[in-house]
């Protein structure tokens, strides 16, 4: 026993010391790629489990550690991340920092240099990696072994470690060769044009940072910085990539000012709360419906009917919503054949949506049918015959009776179901695509898309690139709702308890 | 005689006046139920694998359809099963391995705190992982720039994803059961000298492990029902993709072309999860009859 309890306690040492290490080598990485947070994030995390899995006593931090870890770093980081992308202009073109975007853009700003005359070269295996590098000789006396990512100097042509290659030797590396670009000082850049010389080439942009300027220097053009994050001349060219840049409030603003995204996100607002209360009131009709006429014990073949009721559940929703909007293809699919009907479910704005809740219901009917016949068999006997014998009609003891009873027990399962129905992501996205598009919008908003689809399209699937930023601004926008509605939810039921 | 009959009758207008209606509504949401169902498995046995010519019972009808789905290279819909059963094993296993982890405390041990966490993580709950996809997003870009094993396009940091959302999906669940089990046995054990760990290990995970095997299945199929977040993180290259988003993207502004070898995949992704489903049925509609009558 002695023995055993020896081996575990050193294995406890091993593996706790290697994940503190492991945590504190990733720490170190993100740091050194400047990535701040999440640097600080793993010297953190190293630190804590240091402390709980080899310094404290404490049991219950020892079990909660890895999921509370994880649970920020992938839950509640995002989340709060979201608040900080919001207010930056995150986008296509606008993802990395000021100096990398100038960076690039002077080395993307590249002509030739007419004062440099071609440069012979001779293509070079270096033995060592055997990789491709060119040997040449700039100013005249000075000799260079480099390509892409290498430069040195060396003394004269011959370059020890490295196999010079002959002519047609040469002519078999020609695609690697038409790749290697020589980085010189002063920003010059050497490329070869043909198997014998080199071109040099030379950036035309010079970035003046104490003015914070780039200037063309050939055709005297000035570029300076606006307030979204690019370089733009006092004609309004821009150059590409801009960096990210802090916008304070303007996704906002641009909700609220500008009318192109203003008016398709109040649709898309509408539509998503109006969305998720009548499929609400829909399927808890319909689920309680359902219980109420197969909650019959003289049924005998009821529990058949419960499990075929259930089948939805059973199989993949994004299967099964693919293969509605398969069936609901105007003409061709199942649905109009089999009615001899001809409707647009999915290209018009309100067969769109009768489509998308008649599928929402059949997601969800088979939660509400089983939560109703729970909550309607616990309701007692007694207080039903009271009722009866009191002379109510059926209609009225279950209006009085059965259903306040039925929707106190329910109330924070509803409110559950409403969060999801609020994000019902799956059943709209698959099934419409957020589609029919409105017309003449910015973006892509369309007549069936809730607030996160359309932050999905905005984020991910953007005509006008990707707009992290504004995508952001809308998730904010759906936390608040979901935020408000589950508070207003969790009040109610605070009030219900105080009732009974 | 006739006092014989006289309750035949009765019964059977009993029978039409409380009964008939009652399988006539079942029978019509019966229907409804597994109309999807029926036409996806009749279109998956089309030979024409025609959207616009299926009939209920195919005319044609042969393997066609899976022949094609197999052979077709560029929607390699064995690799997207393979990546669909890696990230659901892997993730489903994280949750409950973290699940079960947070809960044991929770539901055992008094410590200062306690309450704070249950609430924290009922409120986060609220929030799904899903809202901050956008974010999600651009923290894997960042962690790819560092790791590139844990970067986009790689189902470990998917894998990671899902695992954090652990707490907020089994934990309560979790807990609820870990209280029905009499506290007096691992108090018994600590006498014995059990340590802590040994007691969550022997003594509650295995009295508990009908709810690992019903919570685990429910985060499997939750896992493999996933579009947002993986399609986001995987992205949509063929090889990358799961069941879930390589059907979708199959199938999306083509149900005129590929509806049968669709159909075909989406019938084969159906039956392991359906068959699961029906075998766990009972468990699952007690679960949430007699669970909804004690909120």
């Amino acid at each position: 026993m002695k023995v055993r309890n020896l081996g575990a306690k050193s294995f406890k040492f091993v593996l706790s010391y290697s994940v503190i290490v492991a945590l504190l080598l990733m720490a170190l990485r993100f740091i050194e790629n400047r990535s701040w947070f999440l640097g600080f994030f793993f010297l953190i995390s190293a630190g804590l489990v240091a402390y709980i899995y080899t310094l404290q006593k404490k049991i219950p931090s020892k079990y909660l550690l890895p999921g509370f870890l994880l649970l920020f770093l992938f839950h509640i980081y995002p989340a709060i991340f979201s608040g900080y992308v919001a207010f930056t202009n995150d986008s296509n073109g606008h993802q990395i920092s000021k100096t990398d975007a100038i960076a690039s853009i002077i080395e993307n700003s590249n002509v030739p240099a007419s004062d440099i005359a071609p440069i012979e070269f001779k293509a070079a295996i270096e033995d060592s990696s055997n990789k491709l590098f060119v040997v040449f000789q700039y100013p005249v006396g000075k000799f260079w072994v480099g390509n892409s990512s290498i430069l040195k100097e060396t003394p004269n042509a011959q370059t020890p470690g490295f196999r010079v290659l002959n002519f047609s030797q040469t002519q078999e590396v020609a695609s690697d060769l038409g790749n290697i670009q020589v980085h010189m000082k002063g920003g010059l850049l050497f490329q070869p044009q043909d198997f014998k010389t080199l071109q040099a080439s030379k950036p035309v942009m010079v970035y003046n940072a104490s003015k914070d300027e780039l200037i063309n220097s050939e055709s005297g053009v000035i570029y300076r910085p606006n307030d979204n994050g690019q370089m733009v001349s006092a004609a309004g060219d821009a150059l590409y990539p801009g960096w990210k840049e802090n916008v304070g409030l303007r996704n906002f603003t641009s909700i609220i000012q500008n009318k192109e995204i203003r008016k398709p996100l109040l649709a898309v607002l509408a539509w998503t709360i109006v969305n998720a209360i009548l499929l609400i009131i829909l399927s808890f009709l319909f689920g309680l419906g359902l219980a109420l006429i197969f909650n019959f014990p003289r049924l005998a073949s009821k529990r058949i009917y419960r499990t075929i009721f259930i089948i939805p559940m059973a199989i993949p929703n994004v299967l099964s919503v693919l293969v509605w909007a398969g069936l609901f293809t105007t003409q061709t699919g199942v649905i109009d054949r089999l009615f001899h009907i001809n409707i647009a479910w999915l290209t018009d704005p309100f067969w769109a949506r009768i489509a998308v809740l008649i599928v929402e219901l059949w997601l969800t009917f088979p939660y509400m049918f089983l939560i109703t016949t729970g909550a309607i068999q616990a309701i007692p006997n007694e207080i039903v015959e009271a009722a009866e014998i009191d002379g109510a009609s059926i209609f009225k003891s279950f209006r009085m009776i059965k259903l306040p009873l039925v929707l106190r027990t329910l109330a924070p399962l509803m409110v559950a179901s409403m969060a999801m129905a609020l994000n019902n992501f799956g059943a709209i996205y698959l099934l419409t695509g957020g589609g029919p598009t409105f017309p003449n919008t910015n973006g892509n908003a369309g007549a069936t898309d809730i607030l996160i689809s359309y932050t999905y399209k905005l984020a991910f699937n953007g005509q006008e690139g990707n707009n992290y930023g504004l995508a952001s601004a809308l998730s904010i926008l759906n936390f608040i709702l979901v935020g408000a509605i589950s508070i207003y939810g969790l009040r109610r039921m605070k009030t219900m308890e105080g009732i009974n | 005689m006739k006092s014989y009959t006289f309750p035949d009758a009765k019964r059977r207008r009993y029978w039409m006046k409380k009964i008939l209606w009652r399988h006539i509504v079942g029978i019509v949401v019966g229907i409804f139920a597994i109309f999807p169902l029926i036409w996806m498995a009749s279109a998956a046995f089309d030979v024409t694998g025609q959207l616009s010519t299926q009939q209920l019972i195919p005319t044609h009808h042969g393997l066609s359809n899976f022949t094609d789905l197999f052979g077709n290279k560029e929607k390699p819909f064995f690799t997207w099963v393979r990546n669909s059963l890696v990230i659901a094993f892997a993730a489903a296993a994280m949750q409950i391995i973290i699940g079960a982890a947070a809960a044991y405390p929770l539901s055992r041990q008094k410590f200062k705190g306690r309450k704070v966490t249950l609430t924290m993580i009922l409120i986060v709950q609220m929030f799904p992982q899903l809202l901050a996809a956008t974010t999600l997003f651009l923290i894997i870009n960042t962690f790819g720039k560092s790791f590139p094993f844990l970067g986009l396009g790689h189902q470990l940091p998917l894998i990671l994803i899902f695992g954090g959302g652990a707490l907020g999906v089994n934990t309560w669940m979790l807990k609820g059961f870990f209280d029905t089990i009499p506290s007096e046995i691992d108090e018994a054990a600590t006498i014995d000298g059990a340590s802590h760990f040994l007691i969550f290990s022997r003594i509650i995970v295995p009295l508990a492990a009908p709810v690992f095997v019903v919570t685990s299945l429910l985060s499997f199929i939750g896992i493999l029902n996933e579009y947002l977040i993986t399609s986001v993180i995987l992205g949509l290259d063929g090889r990358n993709m799961t069941v879930a988003v390589g059907l979708q993207q199959f199938i999306y502004g083509q149900y005129g072309k590929n509806w049968g070898p669709f159909a075909a995949g989406a019938l084969l992704a159906t039956i392991p999860v359906f068959t699961l489903f029906i075998f766990l049925q009972r468990f699952l509609i007690s679960g949430l009859v007699s669970g909804s009558a004690k909120g």
